[in-house]
């Protein structure tokens, strides 16, 4: 029998193929830009929440009545602005999606409830642990490490009854805020580590950083 | 990178299916025009240990619609050591054509051979001992080789159904191979003709010789010799023929990863195919299989990768993340799932009567991919072992 290749099958099948493959990189461009609009929503309106706390905050200097009232406020917006950041991380990591203008936009809002929390600390008194962790995505081999090892922590020493609020931020991103962040505690190296507004340089595993934890408080 | 490879690769082999069956929808269950001969017919049948299943596969050959007088049955008891011998023998002294022979343990091949070298007739067909075939399938498979060129033609090997679920699987599973086996046949890429029953016209072991006596798979090295010396394979959606599947999962394990050595060593052998002269048999079915296996273990070192690298935040946002992580690759993931799923359908609608339980067509189609995967890391291993071989 005579051989032939049906060259016309195979060019129908790789167009098909083809449709199907550019279809989903529509998709998948469209669904990844509508998850950053909805990120950036969300932080414009705990933007918002953060504003209305620091205005109360000014208006009432009167401890007791404020520690009461808005305490649990500012843990809720705490936990909602780190959750954000896993997310914004989540689409860099796995999806290779970057958008530095809402990272730094995400950054203000970081800081502005590092600075109420740290605020709210001294006037209510309370013995939650503050941790920011200063980390780079230029060249910076441990710096996913290291965040992996500062969950590892938290979560070991939450199971304690130790409160940790944690705050990330890149400080090679040119973010201002973060700049001036990492300045204030005099970060040069990453990764580092703030705890209790005292700096820690270099990698360290979930156990050193427990009993530094430990010790801060 | 290799993650959307794979996607391609996947996705371009279920749309040369689907192109093929397009094609081809309506001759899909025709079947060329009986000439009206009875040319005679040798049934050989290897034997070894089947002393369980013989009788009823021997009458079911006695019940064939087909002149007797033109049918020659010729059974090769491969040293059994049951009654394998004493229950064929049951069936020849009450009916005529029957022959039984016994030789010394030497492999299926060899008992296939010595089958066919006692043959007298001007087609040759093998049959397993634990095999049934209908009152038809001769006269279906027959009319084929009124073509000069068809050497081989293999028939429609299934499952009887109402058995456990494990059997009901590899039913499902046996009708898709099938399906996808008539696809082949319209590119002259027929890779097999099954153990359970084939039918060779006996010139064609003049020409490529007779059986490989050591191999795994002789049923697919014989295949792929045709194919080599450029004769076609026809495949047949009509001819009935049912066989046992192992019942457990140990012995199905055992018996794909036989087939999964003896397969990928039998393309191995034929490699030198791959070249235009060879057609879409050279250039595509050859290829495809091993690109099939590549995609395959790269698609688990994706899915380990994955696994590992996953960040510890996740857990975090588990949620979330299950919502970004829809993109480009599930979206053709999902198309995969929807076109495995189609072609599953038509494989299953595609014979008149064959009805599959919708339980049993779900669960296939979730679960064939274990399955898959067991063989084929047993396979990796059992390769990277350079195990000896048993069947």
């Amino acid at each position: 029998m005579e051989r032939t290749v049906s060259v016309p099958l195979y060019i129908g099948a790789f167009l098909m193929s083809l449709a199907v493959f550019l279809l989903g990189i529509y998709v998948g461009s469209t669904m990844n830009s509508s998850h950053l609009a909805s990120i950036s929503e969300d932080v414009s309106s705990v933007s918002d929440r953060v504003a209305s706390v620091q205005l109360i905050m000014l208006m009432e200097g009167n401890s007791s009545s404020f520690c009461s009232a808005y305490s649990s406020e500012l843990d809720a917006i705490d936990s909602e602005v780190e959750r954000m950041g896993y997310m914004l991380s989540y689409l860099e990591d796995e999806k290779g999606v970057y958008d530095n203008e809402l990272k730094k936009k995400y950054f203000v809002l970081e800081a502005e409830s590092y600075v109420l929390s740290k605020k709210v600390k001294s006037l209510c008194g309370d013995d939650s642990v503050l941790l920011i962790n200063f980390y780079s995505n230029q060249g910076c081999g441990q710096c996913k490490e290291q965040g992996t090892e500062i969950l590892e922590a938290r979560d070991a020493l939450e199971a304690e009854g130790t409160d940790i609020k944690l705050f990330s931020f890149d400080g090679e991103l040119n973010s201002s805020v973060a700049d001036a962040l990492a300045a204030q505690y005099g970060i040069t190296s990453y990764p580092s580590v703030v705890i209790n507004e005292k700096a820690y340089d270099g990698f360290r595993e979930a156990d050193a950083l427990k009993t530094l934890i430990k010790g801060s408080s | 990178m290799i993650s959307y490879a794979v996607a391609f690769f996947s996705l371009f082999t279920l749309n040369v299916f689907i192109l093929l069956f397009l094609k081809h929808r309506h001759e899909f269950l025709k079947r060329p025009k009986s000439n009206g001969r009875f040319p005679m017919v040798s049934v050989v049948v290897p034997a070894y240990n089947e002393a369980a299943y013989i009788h009823e596969s021997l009458q079911s050959l006695l019940e064939l619609d087909y002149p007797k007088d033109k049918l020659e049955i010729i059974v090769v008891d491969d040293g059994s050591t049951d009654d394998t011998f004493k229950a064929a023998k049951a069936v020849e002294s009450k009916t005529a054509p029957i022959h039984v022979f016994r030789k010394e343990n030497g492999g299926k091949g060899a008992a296939l051979n010595f089958g066919i070298k006692k043959a007298k007739g001007e087609f040759i067909a093998t049959m397993d001992a634990d095999s049934y075939v209908t009152k038809d399938t001769i006269r279906e498979i027959l009319p084929y080789f009124d073509d000069p060129e068809v050497m081989a033609v293999s028939p429609a090997v299934k499952i009887k159904p109402g058995g456990s679920w494990l059997t009901e699987l590899q039913r499902v599973e046996y009708l898709m191979i099938l399906f996808s086996r008539k696809l082949f046949s319209f590119i002259d890429s027929v890779p097999v003709t099954p153990g359970p029953f084939s039918i060779f016209r006996t010139a064609v072991f003049d020409k490529v010789g007779l059986f490989d006596e050591h191999n795994l798979v002789e049923d697919q090295e014989i295949a792929l010799r045709i194919q080599s010396h450029n004769f076609k394979i026809r495949s047949s959606m009509t001819a009935d023929v049912y066989t046992e599947p192992p019942d457990n999962v140990k012995d199905l394990l055992k018996q794909r990863v036989r087939w999964q050595r003896g397969g990928f060593r039998n393309y191995w052998k034929y490699r030198h195919m791959i070249k235009p002269e060879y057609g879409d048999f050279g250039m595509y079915s050859i290829p495809m299989q091993f690109a099939t296996l590549t995609a395959f273990f790269a698609l688990l070192g994706i899915m380990l990768y994955t696994f590992i690298t996953t960040p510890y935040y996740v857990r975090y946002i588990w949620f979330e993340a299950f919502g970004m992580g829809v993109d480009l690759f599930t979206f053709i993931g999902a198309f995969v799932v929807l076109v495995s799923t189609l072609f599953l359908y038509l494989a299953v609608k595609s014979f008149e009567g064959e009805k599959v339980k919708l339980r049993y067509f779900v669960t296939f189609l979730a679960f064939y991919w274990y399955l898959m995967l067991g063989y084929n890391v047993l396979f990796l291993l059992k390769e990277i072992r350079k195990e000896g071989f048993s069947w």
